[in-house]
């Protein structure tokens, strides 16, 4: 994490733009552009500024935003919910359409289905999270009114409603790649000896493939899993702008923009934080499935 | 109560008319300037109004631009300007039609000398705590705003002397010299009324849920994010605002706003993307609003360079750059060919100003007499991300192939490219222009008067002595005809120099549902939202 925080800060201030002229505008003069910086602390040395950083990050003081004065916290407790709430309902979405659109490929190995199902997968990889969602937006949204447009809803289900077309296009960027993978590792294990057992015993094909192929599958789909969920964190940048959803990502962009540096810093390392904590679940509950595998 | 005549005759009418519509909002400016016209419009918009207004609703408003905080006299950015605004008011404010409208100041008298101005309050006026607006607030307001430090537009209350209360509700300013565009100064937003002393609390604590006297408190706040309104029960304009509440959504992505708009998400959204007029025009249920702006969009030289010192040579690129050609694939249809350095919706535009037209043959006569006869290499900077500034570098690019100046293009991110060119580091750049008060001094000294505007021409180093006489006398010339020669022989002189080339002169652009009335945008860029309802 201190690497994080560390190239984080220098790139940050490696990049031109002054936050004071941003915020003061091209009427600011000299001097009340440097008295900002001044109050700000951007006018000591990068490695006083660095040593302060590092600092108030070991004491959890994450500072107040330069753009808005409000505490990076605050901001960033107002904004957590909604990007934690797409990136697990986009989770779901990526499950839900994965484990069946795998299964039919497997089980229908160079038939029309599987070809239908790689075919598709090729077409999803090429296709941006930007249009998708825009294409979404204008059949359900637009023509049909079946869900919103954009922005966070209001109330329990009107949040969930306003989830579902952005969870929806966060999870097709991952889907290809999630089917593929499970694709090939039920091949693998419908190859197997206990699967040609099963069968023998007279085991349904649905029951074959979706409790015993898709369980030994799962340990590589589910690590990849992992990695695409780190993915998706990075993905709400975008995804988040076209559906108008004030989370992490959209503040982030702002803040980069707008050279706003104690939020760029603070979401920076959230974001960080978030994907070792993915990849840590993920390994527990890989190591649930599979007693092989053993944390050392 | 007094409302102004345009306001009263909603540009959505107008807009429903039509092309007749869209000729009487073209002369907006001009039906101000006709006091008869204007009150017999006022007075059938009146009796129409009274009898169709509906009360009630929310306005949802999709806005391109995020609130991150309240504060007038340390505001620039239009997210910010454009709440506040809702929330705090000014002694007088600009109408649609640019005009200069008293507001919670009933009226103003100046002394012979031009020194002291005294400003009457509007009696009756209530903050929305419920307490009277008082002289006392007026003076602490603007006090305020005028010693800042950091404040973006304290340098428009550069002129105040001394501010004093007379009595409760009358205000005394006196200037340290005679200042013309003093009440187009008093009315910006950075001058809004808040109570004295922030109302006994901290400022911190006021600014985050900040008392005005303005139709709208504030309900919710999220800072860079979503906002809402709901009307201030002690506002002076009784019966007003029509709506039960504003909801102000953050949508910065261009797509989303529109669709929003389609899909009946939002009542209004703001800055439409020009390529999306003319089929958000043909969508039944939508109505586009376009309303001029103090807005230019110029191209810039840096006179520090040898080549661009030649006033030949920035003569010459003038002539070579089709500003009708530019607009027309740019805007479709939306924006004006820029002309002189004022745009049009300006007080004191000079339409007759002798402009270096597009000509290619006087273009390359230019150069021929220049130290470059032959040409030259060159980097145009323009801010990355931005459709527009990319197309115009194009045009521009290409335009100038025949003269044989080859043109370099760098896009940098906006932080990076505002460092770079306020710090001199390009050659030629692309940015608007813009004007925040109703008075043009602050774009006639911001680009004209090289050591005192602020900028150091806009950041092209022009310097004309004659300019810049000329501007301090208008600054100091309280008589109107005067003032409008002064600006003109300004708006001469520049357009024969060339310091920059004025491109297009865009206007604001919205979007409406059918459902909003009342709509309307002063050529600041600012709305107010109390005369807004739904039916």
């Amino acid at each position: 994490m201190i690497g994080v925080a560390s190239a984080t800060f220098l790139l940050l201030h490696a990049v031109p733009g002054d936050p004071a002229r941003e915020i003061l505008g091209e009427h600011a003069t000299a001097r009340s552009v440097a008295a900002l910086n001044h109050s700000w602390g951007l006018d000591r040395s990068l490695w006083h500024q660095f040593v302060r950083y590092i600092g108030d990050l070991a004491r959890l003081r994450l500072g107040n935003s330069f753009v808005s004065g409000t505490s990076v916290t605050s901001l960033i407790a107002a904004r957590i919910g909604q990007t934690a709430a797409l990136v697990g309902i986009a989770t779901v979405f990526a499950v839900l359409i994965t484990v069946p659109l795998a299964a039919v490929a497997a089980s229908h190995r160079d038939r029309v289905h599987d070809h239908a199902v790689r075919g598709l997968s090729v077409l999803g990889l090429g296709m941006p999270s930007f249009w998708v969602g825009i294409v979404l937006i204008e059949v359900f949204a637009v023509h049909l009114k079946l869900l919103p447009v954009g922005g966070a809803g209001s109330g329990i289900g009107g949040h969930l409603e306003a989830l579902i077309l952005p969870g929806f296009t966060a999870a097709l960027a991952i889907v290809p790649l999630l089917v593929r993978s499970l694709r090939v590792g039920m091949l693998e294990v419908l190859n197997a000896d206990f699967v040609a057992a099963e069968r023998a015993n007279g085991l349904g094909e649905v029951r074959v493939l979706v409790w015993h192929v898709a369980r030994n599958a799962l340990i590589p789909t589910l690590t990849l899993l992992g990695l695409n969920i780190a993915y998706l964190v990075g993905s709400t940048v975008i995804v988040e702008q076209v559906f108008a959803l004030n989370g992490l990502g959209f503040l982030l962009l702002q803040s980069i923009t707008a050279r706003d540096f104690p939020v760029v810093q603070a979401i920076t390392l959230v974001l960080a934080l978030s994907v070792v904590a993915i990849n840590l679940v993920t390994d527990l509950v890989a190591a649930r499935l599979d007693p092989r595998i053993r944390l050392r | 109560m007094s409302i102004e005549p345009d306001q009263k005759i909603t540009r959505r009418r107008l807009l429903r008319q039509g092309a007749a519509g869209s000729a009487l909002l073209a002369a907006g400016p001009l039906l101000a300037s006709s006091p008869a016209r204007a009150a017999e419009l006022r007075h059938t918009a009146d009796a129409r109004a009274a009898a169709s207004i509906k009360k009630g609703g929310t306005l949802t408003f999709a806005r391109s631009v995020a609130p991150t905080q309240l504060d007038p006299a340390n505001s620039i950015i239009a997210g910010d300007v454009y709440t506040l605004d809702k929330i705090m008011e000014p002694l007088y404010v600009t109408s649609p039609a640019g005009a200069l409208t008293p507001w919670l100041a009933e009226s103003h008298t100046v002394s012979s000398d031009n020194l002291t101005w005294t400003f009457n309050l509007r009696k009756g006026v209530k903050f929305s705590n419920g307490n009277a607006l008082t002289a006392k607030d007026v003076v602490f307001s603007i006090h305020r705003a005028a010693t800042n430090k950091n404040g973006p537009l304290s340098f428009l209350d550069a002129a105040i002397k001394t501010i004093k209360a007379s009595g409760s509700n009358q205000v005394v300013v006196k200037l340290s010299e005679p200042w013309a565009p003093f009440l187009s100064d008093i009315s910006v937003f950075a001058n809004a009324i808040i109570p004295a002393n922030y109302g006994g609390v901290t400022e911190k604590a006021f600014f985050a849920k900040p008392v005005g006297t303005g139709p709208f408190v504030l309900n919710s706040f999220s800072p860079s994010s979503n906002l809402t309104l709901m009307p201030n029960r002690h506002y002076w304009q009784s019966g007003k605002p029509y709506v039960d509440k504003v909801q102000i959504n953050y949508v910065s992505d261009d797509n989303q706003r529109v669709l929003q708009l389609q899909g009946g998400q939002a009542e209004i959204i703001d800055a439409v993307p020009p390529a999306n007029v003319a089929s958000l025009k043909a969508t039944s249920g939508i109505d586009i609003g376009l309303f001029a702006a103090w807005e230019v969009d110029l191209l810039v030289f840096n006179e520090k360079l040898p080549y661009f010192a030649d006033r030949h040579v920035r003569r010459a690129i003038t002539h070579a750059i089709d500003r009708e050609a530019l607009v027309k694939a740019t805007s479709f249809g939306t924006a004006k060919p820029g002309g002189s350095f004022f745009p049009p919706s300006l007080q004191y535009y000079a339409a007759n100003t002798p402009l270096l037209n597009f000509s290619l043959s006087a273009a390359k006569a230019e150069l021929a007499q220049s130290k470059y006869p032959h040409g030259f290499s060159t980097k145009l900077l323009i801010s990355g991300g931005v459709q527009k500034w990319s197309e115009f570098a194009q045009v521009i690019q290409q335009a100038l192939a025949p003269l044989n100046i080859k043109v370099a293009i760098t896009a940098l991110d906006h932080a990076a490219y505002e460092q770079a060119f306020q710090g001199f580091h390009y050659e030629m750049f692309i940015d608007y222009a813009i004007n925040d008060i109703s008075d043009p001094d602050e774009m006639a000294s911001f680009e004209v008067d090289v050591k005192n505007g602020g900028s150091t021409s806009y950041w092209s180093s022009y310097d004309n002595p004659t300019a810049i006489s000329l501007v301090h006398k208008a600054e100091a010339e309280f008589n109107d005809a005067k003032r409008a020669d002064l600006y003109a022989q300004i708006q001469a002189i520049v357009a024969g120099d060339a310091p920059f080339v004025p491109l297009d002169y865009p206007p604001y652009i919205y979007g409406t549902t059918s459902k909003v009335n009342g709509f309307a945008v002063n050529p600041g860029g600012a709305y107010r939202l109390e005369n807004v309802w739904l039916s």
